[in-house]
């Protein structure tokens, strides 16, 4: 596989000579940009308070969880209003493993596993399912997952329970080790998600999206693909949830499974623009610049932010990164095929 | 030699309704068949119970020696039973190349550029490959009706279902359709072709059935079959018999 924007000579296929390449758009200009924004991200503690570093941690959890629901809502058609469920049980496996004396850092990608496993069994019911039916189904699934944690009692129950092993640690330190934790975690969901996206399972997600049939008419075994990407989903949101867990230093029920998770990873994949990875980035960035100018101003802030999503849904339907990289004929992440031959192409592209 | 498709007292009915009433047929390896008859003969509900898509109420599928009732859509297709539909199906908001990589990566389970090399050479054989970079969504019935051929092809077919791929097009857009499937049978694919343009069929199949109420009425020579009374009596009134016969 080539790398987006490479010059390297692609092999020749087929005897018309055609070749493929895995983007339409130049872009390396924007690969560039992005590098260097982690560069800056991974130094950032030693630039920025602990207040600031705490703000972008929880950047990456949105983040990080609204890539996972992206990948089942844009990619795979999934819509679901349940990811709090795994955000919850990630977050409570670090809570129950720290009680049995584990480090809560290193238990981070425990929990993703725990939730990826757990995730198995949830999805062969809730796939039964379809449309509106399998929305429901998952926030079932997680409000059952509340009740169930809520009624534990030796992990608090329904007032939750602090994450202990953390108290070693100096402050500093704390909000350091949190920071790249955070960062380590966004980071892993995104790029598993654009190799996902790039591999034999990322392209036939898109197939069942369009058409579940014609799709297992070429050959798809359409509840394996779903499958596959539900447990996916679920070991990201696990992981958000660990870090979570680890960053608020305690975990309650209520706002481990609460529901606004689900409306803001909605908000911001639908104002970035759902079915692409950029999409859920750009969305994320500017919801937490309304919510840090405007959430003094009380009522006002939800009626901007609910503007903002009226107006994106009504003048940008694909979301702002959809309609600006139309527009800029640019990709960050590229993950289709673009097929370049000697006949004349009909792609408009101006390569 | 085995044939590579028997089909054993299939029945299937939907309510009072018989779709497949008894049905036995054989077809062998590389052979071309058409398959006609009058509206709610059957025919599409025949070619699903082959598929997968539907289930026979009675009666077996067998396909090189495997029993298929058993299977889903998706394993008959990876064990080379591929079908078009009557109304095309793309994926709608992917690329062509990207439909037809679909079928090369899952049905054929090709890999990497070898799925790439499937795919192109389907494209081309089917006519598309200068709109690879379309999406699907974008095109017009002929493309469609094609893209549905290349996607079939592309997942490796050993036997080929085509439900109406003439459907709706003009006449020497037909005749670019007939050319393509003629020279995927003549490589051994068998295909099994329904068509309502009957003109279709005749010069490219050897043998041709004609099912009304869920029962063969005839099969044989094309041309034979057309002038069977029987078949004619079915399509009375009817100017598909009338010209296809001539």
């Amino acid at each position: 596989m080539s790398a987006p924007g490479t010059l390297a000579p692609l092999p020749v296929l087929g005897a018309g000579g055609y070749r493929i390449r895995r983007s339409a758009r130049r872009s390396s200009w924007l690969l560039g940009l992005g590098a260097g924004v982690l560069v800056l991200l991974a130094f950032m503690p030693a630039l920025v308070s602990s207040g600031d570093t705490s703000l972008l941690v929880n950047v990456f959890i949105l983040l990080t969880v609204s890539t996972m629901w992206n990948l089942l809502a844009g990619y795979a058609g999934l819509i679901s209003i349940g990811q709090q469920a795994f955000i919850g049980l990630g977050a409570y496996a670090v809570v129950v493993a720290a009680i049995h004396g584990m480090e809560p850092f290193t238990v981070i990608p425990v929990s993703a596993v725990v939730c990826g496993v757990l995730a198995v069994p949830v999805a062969a019911l809730v796939l039964r399912t379809r449309g509106g039916y399998f929305a429901i189904a998952t926030w079932v699934v997680a409000s059952t997952a509340q009740l169930v944690i809520s009624s534990i009692t030796s992990i608090g129950g329904g007032t939750g329970h602090p994450v202990p092993g953390l108290t070693s640690l100096s402050p500093t330190q704390f909000a350091h080790l949190t920071y790249w934790s955070a960062l380590a975690v966004v980071v892993v969901a995104l790029g598993a998600t654009y190799l996902l996206l790039r591999s034999r399972l990322g392209l036939v997600l898109s197939a069942v999206r369009d058409d579940e049939d014609a799709a297992r008419a070429a050959g798809t075994r359409v509840s394996l693909v779903r499958g596959a990407v539900f447990v996916v989903a679920a070991i990201g949101c696990g992981a958000a949830g660990a870090v979570l867990a680890v960053s608020q230093l305690q975990v309650q029920p209520a706002s481990a499974f609460s529901v606004q998770w689900s409306a803001e990873i909605i908000f911001v994949s639908l104002i970035g623009g759902m079915g692409t990875i950029e999409g859920p980035i750009l969305g994320t960035v500017i919801y937490f610049a309304l919510q840090q100018n405007l959430a003094q101003h009380g009522a006002w802030y939800l009626i901007i932010v609910g503007a903002v999503a009226v107006g994106v849904a009504i003048w940008f339907p694909r979301g702002l990164w959809g309609t600006l990289a139309r527009r800029l004929r640019v990709e960050l992440f590229p993950v289709g095929y673009h097929v370049l031959g000697p006949p004349p192409q009909d792609s408009g592209s101006p390569t | 030699m085995a044939a590579l498709l028997e089909l054993a007292h299939l029945s299937k009915r939907f309510g009072g309704v018989v779709v497949a009433d008894d049905l036995s047929l054989s077809v062998d390896a590389g052979a071309a068949v058409g398959l006609v008859g009058p509206n709610g003969a059957g025919k599409t509900s025949l070619f699903s119970m082959i598929s997968g898509d539907l289930r026979p109420d009675r009666g077996t599928v067998r396909f090189d020696g495997t029993t298929l009732n058993r299977l889903g859509v998706a394993a008959r297709c990876r064990l080379g039973v591929a079908r078009t539909f009557q109304v095309p199906r793309p994926f709608e908001q992917m690329t062509v190349f990207e439909n037809v990589l679909v079928a090369a990566q899952q049905g054929a389970r090709a890999r990497g550029a070898a799925s790439h090399r499937a795919a192109l050479a389907s494209l081309e054989r089917c006519g598309l490959a200068p709109l690879a970079n379309r999406r699907a969504g974008s095109l017009g019935l002929l493309d469609r009706k094609r893209l549905e051929l290349a996607r079939a092809l592309a997942s490796g077919p050993r036997l080929l279902l085509l439900d109406e791929v003439a459907g709706g097009l003009t006449e020497p857009e037909v005749q670019v359709l007939v050319g393509v499937v003629a020279s995927i049978q003549a490589e051994g694919t068998a295909v099994v072709w329904i068509e309502h343009v009957v003109r279709a069929l005749v010069g490219a199949v050897e043998r041709l059935l004609c099912l009304a109420g869920g029962a063969f009425i005839a099969d044989g020579q094309p041309e034979a079959v057309l002038a069977d009374p029987v078949v004619r009596e079915v399509y009375l009134g009817s100017e598909l018999a009338i010209e296809g016969a001539r």
